[in-house]
């Protein structure tokens, strides 16, 4: 077992903050003068004040921790301090941005990009048609051959070899495995944030790296190589502003932390001052109750039935299958990531190509037809919210009804006895009811989805799926980069239409934390195969060997 | 940012205006080139909403435009058949194209859903080889209304048929309105708003608001239990719809059904003009096909006799060229940036 592993298994199985990787690698640190310094900075977006007055320094060679509920402003900064073109668009900002004690205003991510910062941001920005060593060189090519010497460095031949190798050390260097000529958008989503970070990683004079939430696609363990990384780009002096809702990497790596709530600075801690209940508290204004689901013992009764069920989705494969849900229950789906959890809900609705048996209420289904199966009563939210889960284009309302009333032909009355027409006021009132109960943060329902934050657009998603109301809903990652006030909105969604609708939910994530609270049972994959189905109250060790596929001491 | 007009469309404006000022300077009539803008307008109007439904449902431009005017010259070829006149040969003539309509829609969208991703160049490729299939056609179809066949051996369609003696120009002078000296053809431009009007009205009902989500995100829509092949079919066997009363709008103003090879010229036109509207990317609106006809018609109609006046007769149309084709041009590279972004 090699010792990245070994931390895995720790980080799963131990205390959060348990902080073995900065005991292990004890930095020194080369902290000098600010490289950035923002006065009074201020944005709006139509009426709205979303950044208000915010001041912050970061000196050389920090790591700084940017955390706040969903919709507080991060993203929104974030986008400033790269030049990013929606922020001209949107009417530009006020205040200043110094970088390296000049005053900028950046116009255009060129721009940032040529002063030597990077940014990672919260959706994806890689070109899907191209590999996986493409897009971490992009802009940045290796050359050969004399033509470009003579005529201009443009017109010279890529260096194809050579840039493959360069990508394939990068992605060594962060510990990631995968095969570089696979085109980006057959590749699974964490995988596309580490191509991501290699990209980032890869530039050589990068002074200033922006990373807006790099961590909500990833696992545990890969969260975990990430902050390894972020620590010795940091000890080679570059600085990081490092946006996160999980807390406890923000006590793992950063040197400073500011809180923002509303756009505004609520507080400012050092290192040595962080403590995840204050800074929770200092997020979201109130202390947050754990959602816990009351386990039933009810007679087990078959509705899904998995047969040597593999499904051939890229980076996340998944072996022969063979799994029962029992009705009613809450089944939790969990894997180090790539290690086949999401595969089983992509195939159940045929986005891959499947071998074996699917069974829903005793009878095979043919995944191909998604519509049929969805007619059934099966629904499946996707872990990839901007590319599968929402119509960025479309209001808030439309996303929230869209598949209740589409597929499933919810929201309709008869007029005049006969003609189904829309049902406004029924959907009305289920959006409202909705955004009230998972608090999504917008202007209007008739907001634009692309508008909104990426926490809120995510609620939006699970809204989506309440409403479809299936007797068994997949979910994938339903948390993902929401706060941590709306994480335990969200858990409480789904415990709520287990208990009241009696939907049998299939939650696959990575956070085994969250699996525990609300889960029945929960299987663990390794390597594309069900290593374990384990109750919630499991021990720690129980799980961390079902994560590596290794038989536990009792030998089952 | 979107429902501004903008800066291309200001452009091309701008050269409009500048031409008919060029034009008032060289003596011309401007009433009755304003007239007959009018007239060109609508003429091409219809044909350029045949691009709408298949550009919304995210199946791209309606390159296959002549599968839709070829159903369109069937039904009028059977209205002049039946020997009908006046409205209700106009009417008969776009409701009798609405079979052929849909069942070649309907084969059209087979062929486009078997090539998902590459449906403009496979689009081009149906129109310019269903154009061979068709002439032989008109040569051996059974009709007998000596009208329409060639003088000489009575056999096969002529590749012109005049709509004198049926309903040529039956909406141009259907209403026509004096203003001053410009006469505004209210019918034809009524008759244009209708189909606008159903167009637009069928972009609210469900099938309508489900192809512009089909348009935008088709996984979603596919994981929301929608059929997307289904609505795809839908949009294509539409446009072709549109297409086919468009030609015959088109032809009763011309005056001459035209059929052989006449349909494959239609297509770039079309597809210019809806660009030139400012419909970048994967979202069509009324606005874009109304503004950019005009446009684009306007200054083809201009173009030819201020070049003719002006005594470089290549001139102008040099730069009518230039400007429409770089604007295609401009439109798709925005597009194709705005897909990377
Ligand atoms: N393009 C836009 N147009 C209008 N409003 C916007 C736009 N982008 C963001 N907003 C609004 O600005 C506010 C701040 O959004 P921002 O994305 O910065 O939040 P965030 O802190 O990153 O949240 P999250 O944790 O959910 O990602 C939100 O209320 C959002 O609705
Ligand atoms: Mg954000």
């Amino acid at each position: 077992m090699n010792l990245s592993l070994l931390f895995a298994i720790m980080r799963v199985a131990g205390s959060p903050c348990a902080d073995i990787g900065t005991l292990l690698l004890r930095r020194r640190r080369i902290m000098g003068k600010y490289v950035l310094e923002v006065k009074n900075l201020e944005k709006y977006y139509g009426q709205n004040k979303v950044l208000d007055k915010v001041d912050l320094s970061v000196r050389k060679g920090e790591i700084y921790g940017l955390i706040g509920a969903n919709g507080s402003g991060k993203s929104t900064l974030m986008n400033i301090l790269f030049g990013n073109s929606v922020i001209a668009a949107t009417g530009g900002y006020s205040g200043d941005v110094l970088f390296e004690g000049e005053k900028v205003k950046l116009r255009s991510t060129t721009e940032a990009i040529g002063r030597g910062i990077g940014m990672i941001y919260q959706e994806f920005m890689l070109i899907p048609e191209m590999t996986v060593a493409e897009n971490i060189k992009l802009t940045r090519e290796n050359t050969k051959g004399i033509l470009g010497k003579v005529l201009s460095p443009e017109l010279c031949f890529v260096d194809r070899k050579k840039d493959n190798e360069d990508a394939a050390g990068v992605l060594e260097q962060l510990g990631f495995e995968i095969d570089n000529s696979y085109l980006v958008k057959n590749i699974s989503v964490n995988a596309k944030q580490f191509v991501e970070i290699a990209r980032e990683v890869n530039k050589g004079d990068l002074k200033l790296l922006l990373l807006d939430e790099p961590t909500a696609v990833l696992g545990d363990e890969d969260a975990g190589k990430l902050m390894k990384v972020l620590k010795e780009l940091a000890e080679k002096g570059t600085s990081v502003i490092f946006c996160t809702h999980r807390l406890h990497e923000i006590c793992q790596v950063c040197d400073h932390v500011t809180v923002l709530r509303d756009g505004q600075v609520v507080s400012d801690y050092g290192r040595d001052e962080l403590d995840m209940r204050t800074l929770a508290r200092d997020m979201i204004g109130y202390d947050v109750a754990a959602v816990k689901k009351e386990h039933q013992n009810r007679e087990e009764k078959e509705i899904l039935k998995f047969e040597d069920f593999s499904v051939y989705m890229p980076g996340e494969f998944l072996d022969g299958l063979n799994l029962q849900v029992y009705e009613g229950e809450i089944l939790g789906l969990t894997s180090l990531s790539g290690h086949g959890k999401l595969a089983v809900g992509y195939g159940v609705m045929g986005q891959f190509p499947v071998k074996g048996e699917f069974l829903y209420g005793g009878a095979g289904v043919d995944v191909k037809n998604v519509r049929k199966t969805i007619e059934n009563g099966l629904f499946l939210l996707p872990d990839d919210r901007k590319n599968m889960g929402l119509l960025l284009e479309h209001s808030v309302r439309d996303n929230i009804v869209f598949s209740g009333f589409y597929g499933r032909n919810l929201f309709q009355k008869k007029a005049a006895g006969i003609f189904p027409v829309r049902d406004r006021k029924e959907m009305e009132r289920c959006v409202e009811e909705q955004m009230e109960k998972l608090e999504i943060k917008c202007e209007s329902a008739g907001q634009k989805v692309k508008e909104l934050s990426g926490g809120n657009q995510q609620k939006v998603c699970i809204a989506r799926a309440v409403l479809v109301a299936p007797k068994v809903l997949f979910v994938m990652e339903p948390t993902r980069g929401v706060d941590i006030g709306a994480k335990e909105k969200i858990l409480n969604s789904l415990v709520q239409i287990n208990r009241e609708q009696g939907t049998t939910v299939v939650v696959a994530s990575s956070e085994l934390e969250e699996l525990k609270r609300i889960s029945d049972r929960i299987a663990v994959f390794c390597e594309g195969k069900l290593s374990r189905i384990l109750p919630p109250d499991a021990t720690d060790e129980e799980f961390a060997f079902a994560f590596t596929g290794e038989e536990g001491k009792d030998g089952r | 940012m979107d429902g501004k007009i903008k800066l291309p469309q200001i452009i091309i404006t701008a050269f409009m205006l500048a031409l008919f000022v060029l034009a008032g300077f060289l003596g011309m009539d401007i009433p009755e080139l304003v007239s007959g803008s009018f007239t060109k307008f609508v003429m091409n109007g219809v044909l350029v909403l045949a691009m709408i439904p298949m550009i919304n449902a995210g199946v791209g431009m309606n390159f296959g435009l002549p599968v839709g005017i070829v159903a369109g010259l069937l039904g009028m070829c059977m209205a002049i058949q039946f020997r009908m006149t006046g409205i209700t040969g106009f009417l008969g003539a776009v409701a009798l194209s609405v079979i052929p309509a849909v069942l070649l829609g309907l084969l059209y969208a087979k062929i486009l859903n078997m090539v998902k991703g590459k449906e403009d160049i496979a689009a081009i490729f149906i129109g310019y080889s269903f154009i061979p299939i068709m002439n032989f056609v008109w040569t051996v179809i059974p009709f007998t209304n000596r009208e329409m066949l060639y003088p000489v051996g009575a056999k096969g369609l002529r590749p012109k048929i005049s709509l004198e003696n049926y309903f040529g120009n039956v909406l141009n002078e259907l209403m026509v309105l004096k203003l001053g000296k410009i006469s505004v053809p209210v019918g034809l431009l009524l008759a244009y708003a209708a189909v606008c009007l159903l167009v637009y009205g069928f972009f609210k009902t469900k099938g309508g608001t489900v192809m512009l989500a089909v348009g935008e995100n088709e996984k979603f829509c596919q994981l929301s239990g929608i059929r997307i092949d289904r609505v795809r079919t839908m949009a294509i066997v539409l446009s072709t719809v549109i297409g086919a009363a468009g030609i015959c709008v088109y032809a009763q103003t011309y005056g001459f059904v035209e059929l052989y090879n006449a349909p494959l010229s239609h297509s770039f036109p079309a597809v210019s003009a809806i660009l030139i509207g400012g419909c970048i990317g994967r979202r069509a609106k009324i606005s874009h096909a109304v503004l950019g006809t005009y446009l684009y018609q306007t200054i083809y109609l201009l173009s030819a006799p201020i070049a003719n006046a002006i005594l470089i007769p290549q001139m102008s149309e040099i730069v009518r060229m230039i400007i429409t084709n770089g604007i295609i041009l401009y439109a798709f590279l925005k597009q194709e940036r705005r897909r990377r972004q």
